[in-house]
């Protein structure tokens, strides 16, 4: 089938795997630095292009400070197995991420605890750990060719 | 390939980045360390060089004057074109193609009838395309943008014209589309720059609505990294 009647019967739809960036992330975030806190989950908003949760996080005073946490988009959460269920307003959770240089209690997202220990995390460590196993291959087949 | 040309790439930048996996000296850095080192490359003997006195008045612009990010200002055509994420590419009627991506939830549409743009057209953020089949690849060459931003951090003008060529290929991983733009832009570029960019058939996937944009009220400039 040519691509010209492939088109002509479907969509064709593909996706540029690997990127979050709707815009760039060191001109809001500071990648050196991270940070956690705990907190009860008041919002989670699966949308593009970057989902977002609000949280209420108790500082040692008593004071609740209201921190928001900006994640990628949700193509790239969905190919991780995310949905709009996958963190519920009520919830108890510990989140790391890479705080914003200018805007206060604010991060980018890199890991979150639930109460009970299970984890959510993107799938960018995994897709590294995919590419690094594919260079050993290449790094075998150019030994035995030696 | 697919990982560096995430945005766009070129032959230079996928050279040098083959150059690098290839020389047993780097199996031990990190991938990401070498994909840097090639994009690097890539700007320097590649884009750089391109560049007009007066593009590089401005060059690289600060990714914290980006107006998608201040502004929630959708990207024009020399952003939109290598956007990240899905493109759905589908038959509208007999005259014209539609380019969906998943970006900004943005379209094109592409004239395949032979149309010509109307000197009385006022420029467009996406421009004016027309469209045609040589053999397997469909060919679209894009005129009438207003000046902006692109992709390899410089600006353009309104004189930007692009032809771009989509064609498939079958790789271990399943059908790829590739795409091939030649830009030219009498202001900003010296001779054409020619860019590349790949994307995975994903026929499941599904564009989700682009509705949720919010400004950000405060950025850092001099950042290096996009």
């Amino acid at each position: 089938m040519t691509f010209g009647r492939w088109l002509c019967a479907v969509a064709l739809l593909l996706s540029a795997k690997g990127a979050s960036a709707h815009h760039s992330f060191s001109a809001v975030y500071d990648d050196k630095q991270t940070v956690a806190v705990t907190g009860v989950v008041t919002q989670f908003r699966f949308v593009n292009p970057h989902a977002l949760m609000s949280l209420d996080v108790t500082d040692e005073a008593g004071k609740v400070v209201k921190w928001t946490v900006e994640f990628a988009g949700r193509l790239n959460l969905s190919e991780v197995g995310w949905s709009a269920d996958s963190i519920k307003s009520g919830e108890r959770v510990t989140v790391t991420g890479n705080p914003a240089h200018a805007i206060p209690a604010r991060m980018a997202f890199r890991r979150l605890v639930k109460a009970d220990g299970s984890v959510l995390r993107t799938g960018a460590p995994e897709r590294l750990d995919a590419i690094e196993e594919e260079r050993r291959e290449r790094a075998r087949q150019r030994d035995l060719k030696k | 390939m697919g990982r560096l040309c995430t945005f766009f790439c070129t032959d230079t930048g996928i050279d040098r980045l083959n150059a690098l996996l290839d020389d047993p000296a780097n199996d031990a850095r990190p991938f990401s360390q070498l994909q840097t080192e090639a994009t690097k490359y890539e700007t320097d003997r590649y884009i750089r060089p391109r560049l007009t006195a007066a593009a590089l008045k401005t060059y690289p612009l600060d990714p914290a004057d980006d107006p998608g990010l201040l502004r929630c200002e959708p990207w024009g055509l020399a952003k939109q074109m290598i956007a990240p994420h899905q493109l759905e590419i589908r038959r509208r009627g007999a005259d014209r193609v539609e380019l969906h991506y998943g970006e900004w939830d943005a379209h094109r549409t592409v004239y395949m009838d032979g149309r010509k743009r109307l000197a009385s057209q006022p420029p467009s953020r996406l421009g004016y395309s027309v469209g045609h089949w040589e053999g397997e690849a469909l060919v679209v060459e894009t005129s009438g943008v207003t000046k902006g931003q692109t992709q390899w951090r410089s600006e353009h003008s309104d004189q930007l014209h692009v032809v771009e060529r989509f064609t498939r290929a079958a790789s271990p991983k399943g059908d790829t589309l590739l795409l091939t733009a030649t830009v030219t832009d009498p202001w900003s570029l010296k001779e054409p720059l020619v860019i590349k960019k790949i994307w995975s058939w994903s026929p499941t996937s599904q564009i989700a609505p682009y509705d949720a944009c919010e400004p950000v009220i405060a950025v850092k400039k001099g950042t290096s990294e996009p």
